[in-house]
């Protein structure tokens, strides 16, 4: 027979590599047509960093979009990134490109201002297009401005930047330390049927909210939300190296012969985007990438909880693991243990049960 | 028009969907060499001879290399962070995981490489291995290192966070709630497998195309293990097919540089599928337990948690993995009191590394177990649980870190609107912002009580 469940996990993550100590640097120069080259070492792994980063130069600099080329290519002409990963590439790469860009800004206007005999407090771009404020008929393109650099004036708009938090090391008995740059937060509520014969879960729907601070492509962070649900059902429900851990026997070494989710499993999926911006992100940006696949599992294990009343906390919640709790739960031996006032639960796994009595691990929750 | 905050398309989008996108293994160049891997058949074993010569003897043979060829081989990815370095780039005397480098071949096309491979002698002394990380104290395991199976935070051999009074907040508990949680490794599977070319230049430099996803941490790296300086490498990449953290660690990149050092040719080295997923490092198995301490009207006042990381054969970035837990098992809540210890256990599964959510998916899948079973024990609807314990700005994380931008509240409701989930007058109507009334009960009065460092009575524990 089949039921259905609902369940919810709420969750949180940082942005940048814990405790910092992760710098990233760019560099901007504009080509003597106006069209802009961003050198920086963040890779694109396919998730779109490269866009958003050209988004943010192309509003620092208030020149269009198209305009801006993003080049992360190799070592010698891209300053120093850190790496991808750590949730890093928007927040401390994109502080880096928004600096850059805001110094090649002031070069843009500096080298205006000599060409128009302006004060360049008195100018403004946007669009491509550098004006005076209050009276935007005089103006000149950016084109126009770094042609003017290159043949007149004999100069190159550039701007460099970089971001760095310094490392924070954290006090070893305490561990108080200040280890991130922001905090994104998200909720993930996902409907399940559970089939009682089979121990097969199905996700039918998935309806999920995140604060990302403030979108700069909201495209992009739906499709972080999407392939990290993907990644989330995965461990949720089928993906394990070691089937049979800590036994390494069955490991699968092809696609063929390792489960993971496919589309015909992908549920109804529904994103929000909940804007609360981080004071000190790029245009208020948090980030999205990782803690993209952390709150499905822990929804449809409450949610498997609520369909059928076992409790599976084991990742991934296999047939053969909700099959076996279901027994558990027929013979009677699913319930936790009361001791006092203490609801024990899994003992079967804990090393309280598999520890010898002279290890360590027993002492430190001592229940 | 505002670039910031439209919908536009990606950037290399359309090239990646219609397979004009370039990724290192389409590149290749002028009298290229390819490359493979020797690795270990077995979990644990002692190395008693290594001999290369029928190899190397082998017609279309250009290059073996092992231990005794590369000038530094044992480099740690976190030395400048104080992470002592313990992993060979190439086994040398020893084997600690089934799939461990032991020789690379350069030949004249992948065939030739392959089938020298069965030509290298290796003689193995196995040994017992050591797989259940829960038992990495017990006397009869066996040992990973010398010094034991467990690595060691100085001063420490496990990583803490201690805040607030923790065995007061569980004598004034009414209820205390007590789970075990085991989530499994995984692959970080990209589409694309690691690889590299490294290409030998007429002025010395070698230009390194690669599919890492930190192209500065490689070449440190890489300029490490070659003992060379960094400015005499040039990373050529940017663009990867797919990572999820498991392109971080160094892989391909050594033993094919140190190839096209020592044959002065262009040496690939793609891994096949199989290679990536049994040899390449793979999400960690985390054991967390977890003991709450909850009120009967369902505030959380304290916790403790004890926490096993399988780092596998080797440390990588297993200890900044438990580090990072560590600082986040309140999860999306505040937590007054907390005595957390979170243990890198070293075993002979393969080295794990980074995956997509690294330390904290294992922390938030224990921690939301918790919350859904906290309420189940309390008959509260979990939704309201979760509301009433959240994250609220000026809270403080475990690490003391004030809060100033949380939506742990926001998020719930959204979702909450959004199925259409009715939650009571309270708690659809609560805001997200700093407690006054009954959002501040005396438990959370003085979150800072304890926040200054090296809090002897908390150290004590």
């Amino acid at each position: 027979m089949k039921h259905r469940g609902r369940g919810l996990a709420a969750i949180e993550y940082p942005t940048g590599m814990n405790q910092g100590g992760d710098p990233s640097q760019a560099w901007v120069k504009i080509k003597p047509d106006g069209r802009v080259d961003v050198f920086a070492g963040t890779v694109d792994l396919g998730q779109g960093s490269k866009t958003v980063h050209t988004q943010i130069v192309a509003d620092t600099l208030g020149v269009p979009y198209e305009t801006v080329n993003m080049d992360v290519s190799n070592t010698d002409s891209s300053p120093l990134c850190t790496g991808t990963f750590a949730s890093r590439g928007t927040f401390i790469g994109g502080l880096a490109v928004l600096k850059a860009a805001k110094k090649a800004k002031e070069k843009m206007l500096e080298i205006a201002g000599q060409a128009m005999e302006i004060a360049p407090a008195d100018l403004d771009v946007e669009d491509g297009v550098v004006f005076v404020k209050g009276s935007p008929d005089k103006k000149m393109t950016v084109g126009e401005v770094s042609a003017a650099a290159t043949w007149g004036f004999g100069e190159l708009i550039t701007g460099t930047g970089a971001h760095l938090k310094a490392y924070s090391m954290p006090d070893p008995d305490t561990g108080v330390c200040d280890p991130d740059h922001a905090i994104s937060y998200a909720a993930c509520v996902v409907d399940v049927e559970v089939d009682d014969e089979t121990g097969t879960v199905t996700v039918l729907s998935m309806v999920q909210a995140y604060d990302v601070g403030h979108a700069i492509n909201p495209t992009l962070v739906e499709g972080q939300i999407e392939g990290g649900a993907m990644m989330g059902l995965g461990l949720g429900l089928l993906e394990a190296s070691y089937p049979h851990y800590p036994s390494t026997e069955g490991r699968g070494g092809e696609f063929g012969a390792y489960l993971m989710p496919g589309l015909p499993d992908f549920p109804e999926i529904t994103s929000v985007i909940v804007e609360n911006p981080s004071a000190d992100g790029p245009f208020g940006a948090k980030a999205i990438g990782e803690m993209a696949n952390n709150a499905q599992g822990p929804a449809i294990c409450a949610a498997i909880h609520d369909a059928v009343g076992v409790w599976v906390p084991q990742q991934p919640a296999t047939p053969e693991r909700v099959l076996r709790a279901l027994h558990a739960k027929a013979t009677g031996a699913g319930e936790p243990r009361r001791d006092g006032k203490t609801v024990i639960f899994d003992e079967d796994v804990s090393v309280m049960t598999l520890a010898d009595e002279s290890s360590v691990f027993r002492d430190v929750i001592g229940v | 028009m505002k670039a910031v905050g439209a919908r536009l398309p990606r950037y290399d989008g359309l090239a990646h969907v219609t397979g004009r996108t370039q990724y290192v293994a389409d590149w290749s160049a002028p009298g290229m060499l390819a490359c493979k891997g020797l690795r270990s058949p077995h979990h644990s074993a002692r190395i008693v001879s290594i001999d290369t010569s029928r190899a190397e003897a082998h017609p279309g043979v250009r290059g073996v290399v092992t231990c005794k060829d590369i000038p530094k081989n044992v480099v740690g990815h976190l030395e400048a962070l104080g992470v002592p370095a313990d992993e060979p780039y190439f086994a040398d005397g020893e084997v600690r995981y089934k799939g461990q480098l032991i020789a690379g071949v350069a030949a004249i096309d992948e065939a030739t490489a392959t089938a020298a491979l069965d030509l290298i002698d290796v003689v193995y002394e196995e040994r017992t291995p050591f797989l259940d990380i829960r038992k990495a104290f017990d006397p009869d395991a066996p040992k990973i290192t010398e010094k034991g199976n467990v690595f060691f935070y100085d001063p420490y051999d496990h990583r803490k966070v201690t805040k607030g009074d923790v065995d007061a907040a569980f004598e004034k508990a009414d209820v205390i709630v007590k789970g075990s949680y085991r989530p499994s490794a995984i692959e970080q599977a990209p589409i694309e497998p690691q690889g590299c070319l490294v290409v030998p230049e007429s002025d010395g430099r070698l230009t390194v195309y690669t599919c890492t996803q930190a192209m500065y941490f490689t070449m440190g790296v890489l300029a490490e293990h070659l003992q060379r300086t960094p400015g005499s490498l040039k990373l050529v990449g940017g663009t990867v097919g797919g990572g999820f953290g498991g392109k971080v660690d160094s892989a391909s990149e050594p033993c094919a540089a140190l190839l096209a050092l020592k044959t002065r040719k262009p040496v690939r080295w793609i891994f096949t599928r199989e290679e990536e997923m049994l040899c390449g490092s793979v999400r960690a198995s985390w054991h967390v337990e977890m003991a709450d301490a909850i009120s009967k009207d369902g505030w959380l006042l304290g916790r403790k948690v004890l926490t096993l990381h399988d780092a596998g054969a080797y440390t990588r970035f297993s200890s900044y993995g438990a580090t990072k837990h560590s600082f986040h098992l309140a999860g999306a809540y505040t937590v007054p009191a907390l005595r957390t210890r979170a243990y890198v256990v070293w075993s002979n599964h393969v080295p794990t590394t980074a995956m997509r959510g690294f330390g904290v998916t294992s922390a938030s899948f224990a921690i939301e177990m918790q919350m859904t079973r906290g309420a189940h024990v309390l008959g509260m609807d979990p939704w309201e649980y979760r509301l009433k314990n959240a994250n609220r700005p000026g809270d403080l994380m475990p690490t003391r870190k004030v809060l100033e931008d949380p939506s742990t509240i926001d998020t719930i409701q959204a979702c909450a609107k959004a199925v259409g989930h009715p939650l009571s007058a309270t708690y659809a109507e609560m805001k997200n912002e700093g407690r006054s009334g009954e959002w501040l009960p005396d438990h959370l009065r003085d979150q800072a009580a304890d926040a200054k460092l090296g809090d002897p009575q908390g150290a004590a524990r």
